[in-house]
């Protein structure tokens, strides 16, 4: 592997992606929606809707025991910690979910229906330098993004709950399990979705939607959660991470072994 | 892994019966051929004739169906990485990113073809500015003409300084300054530096005028192959010949050159006569002929059959072969 090819491929695309306003939109709105607006917006929610505490106590009535266990009766500082410990919490997967998921189809689809991809494969670089840097190129970013929202989510959170906390409550043992193991999973089952996808279609539209379908775990696992049918504890996350891992990993070994010149250059 | 020696002692490119399909669609029928260094070899055929098929062949983007395909001594399959380090094409629509701007691209396949760090920037630079957009390097690409595109995609193709440089159509979209510039570029390319150039055009004067040796590929079969005057003597034998002679002998010079010998001969202006379709070997004759009818002869000027000739020649054999049943 030549790691200087790979890192061009890498610069340019990155270059690419943010350079494209219709890509740089929802990669820059959906993190800041759900890392910076919604924590705001959710911490004040008792208060921002008062008159409605008894909603939110028989919302607490009706978790189930082993919540109700961990997050006793319903009080502004229980609100906090159970909205942003655990029925926020997978939200924050469906950032790096999308960003690789969007960048991935820029990069696979994108560039073959802009025309460009047939220069890159007169390039030195082999089929595998190709696909490791179609994947850094969407992963990278993900994580990042991923990483640097959460990290802003936790201090926008202890600021704005620090009034009922009254300390630094945030990030609990599942939340870091879950930014630094299940975010880079779903990084790489959002791209390597989009990459099976991209090898079938022909643009970057049929790519966008039918990658999009991928986030469906993602929404399953929110809704368990606001239901009460999932409480994700920092075991269960990993061990969520690992199937996801395990998932996204088949896929993208059956992408390689797809991901051939010889295969591609009868798509353009 | 070993990794393949080239030999530089063999052929730049050698295709031994190659063939390649798309589904049931034969694109190329056992061509064979080789293209030796520091040539400007030309590929002419209409479109569909396996032109750009062949190019994908041999940077090894496709793989044939069977055949023996070697680049420098290199399989395209088995060594890619190795042979595209040592090619570069210009495909025929330039494919480059219209996000980045001219030197970020030429940076960017600076990098990919493992040019020296430390001389990216200088040759990026010397590059723009041979092709006349150095004032235009800090733009996006999407701004650019076509004519200001063709121009970088040979620039970034240039930018590695390939031993074989393939040209699909380059001139396509090319104001007629650029067209020459890029002409003196391919002939520096050969002439000066021994480097190897592969032309895919319909562009028969510039095949014509560049090309050492000249292939006409028809539906994916190697029609004829050769140098363009071989090419043009072999399949249009016959001449054009320009006769002037004194403008009140004219009709008496008609009558002696005669149209019952499978000649057609048109009068012009003044004194000049046309003669079309004269065998080379009978052109002393029709000068003996006009001079022994005591015509007085100003000029006699035989025209070379050109490359065009042979390849309407060729394509003409071709349809009446299909008219009578024979060829694919």
């Amino acid at each position: 592997m030549n790691a200087r090819i790979i890192r061009a491929i890498v610069l340019k695309d990155l270059r690419v992606v943010r350079r494209s306003r219709a890509l740089m939109t929802p990669l820059i709105v959906l993190p800041v929606l759900l890392m910076i607006v919604l924590p705001t917006v959710i911490t004040f929610l008792p208060q921002l809707i008062g008159g409605a505490q008894e909603s939110f106590a028989e919302m607490f009535n009706n978790l189930p025991d082993a919540a109700k266990a961990q997050f006793g009766e319903f009080t502004e500082a229980s609100w906090i910690r159970l909205v942003h410990t655990q029925l926020l919490a997978p939200l924050m997967l469906l950032v790096p979910f999308m960003v690789a998921n969007v960048i991935a189809a820029d990069g696979f689809a994108g560039e073959r229906e802009r025309k460009t991809l047939e220069a890159l494969l007169y390039t030195p670089a082999t089929d595998a330098e190709l696909f490791v840097a179609k994947l850094l190129a969407a992963w990278l970013p993900a994580i990042a993004i991923a990483f640097g929202g959460a990290a802003i989510y936790a201090v926008i959170v202890n600021i704005t709950a620090w009034p009922v906390m009254g300390r630094v409550f945030f990030p609990n043992p599942t939340w870091l399990v879950m930014v630094l193991w299940m975010a880079p999973a779903f990084a790489a089952l959002g791209l390597a979705g989009m990459l099976l996808v991209s090898l079938r279609v022909r643009g970057m539209q049929e790519a966008t939607q039918l990658g999009g379908l991928f986030v469906l775990p993602v929404i399953a696992l929110v809704v368990g959660e606001v239901r009460g049918a999932v409480l994700l504890g920092p075991w269960m996350s990993i061990v969520i991470g690992l199937i996801v891992w395990a998932i996204a990993g088949a896929m993208l070994l059956y992408g390689v072994k797809r991901f051939k010149r010889t295969t591609l250059v009868a798509k353009l | 892994m070993t990794t393949a020696l080239p030999n530089d002692r063999a052929p730049a490119i050698a295709l031994d019966r190659v063939v390649h399909k798309y589904g049931e669609t034969v694109a190329l029928r056992e061509l064979t051929l080789t293209v030796e260094h520091g040539e400007v070899f030309s590929l002419l055929g209409h479109n569909g004739a396996g032109k750009t098929t062949t190019v994908r062949i041999v940077n090894g983007l496709l793989a044939p169906a069977s055949g023996a395909v070697s680049v420098f001594g290199l399989s395209p399959l088995a060594d890619g990485a190795q042979v595209r380090r040592r090619t570069a094409v210009l495909t025929e629509s330039p494919t480059l990113d219209e996000r980045l701007t001219a030197r970020e691209t030429l940076w960017a396949f600076a990098a990919m073809y493992d040019v020296p760090a430390a001389t990216i920037r200088g040759r990026t630079e010397s590059l723009l500015e041979e092709f006349g957009i150095a004032d235009r390097g800090s733009d996006r690409v999407g701004g650019f003409s076509r004519g200001m595109k063709q121009r970088l995609a040979l620039a970034r193709a240039l930018i590695h300084d390939p031993d074989l440089l393939f040209l699909d159509e380059p001139t396509a979209g090319l104001d007629p300054a650029a067209t020459q510039q890029l002409h003196n570029t391919v002939r520096e390319m050969s002439r000066a530096r021994g480097r190897t150039v592969v032309l895919c055009t319909h562009n028969l004067v510039e095949a014509q005028a560049l090309s050492d040796r000249v292939a006409v590929l028809g539906e994916g079969r190697l029609l004829a192959l050769g140098t363009p005057s071989e090419l043009a003597r072999r399949i249009a034998p016959r001449l054009e010949v320009s006769i002037e002679v004194d403008p009140a002998q004219k009709d008496a010079a008609l009558r002696a050159i005669g149209s019952d010998n499978g000649l057609s001969v048109v009068a012009e202006r003044g004194g000049v006569v046309r003669v079309i379709g004269v065998v080379r070997d009978a052109v002393p004759a029709l000068a003996a002929r006009l001079v022994g009818a005591g015509i007085a002869l100003y000029r006699l000027d035989p025209h070379e059959p050109s490359l065009t000739d042979a390849y309407f020649a060729l394509q003409q054999g071709r349809h009446r072969e299909r008219a009578d049943g024979g060829g694919p």
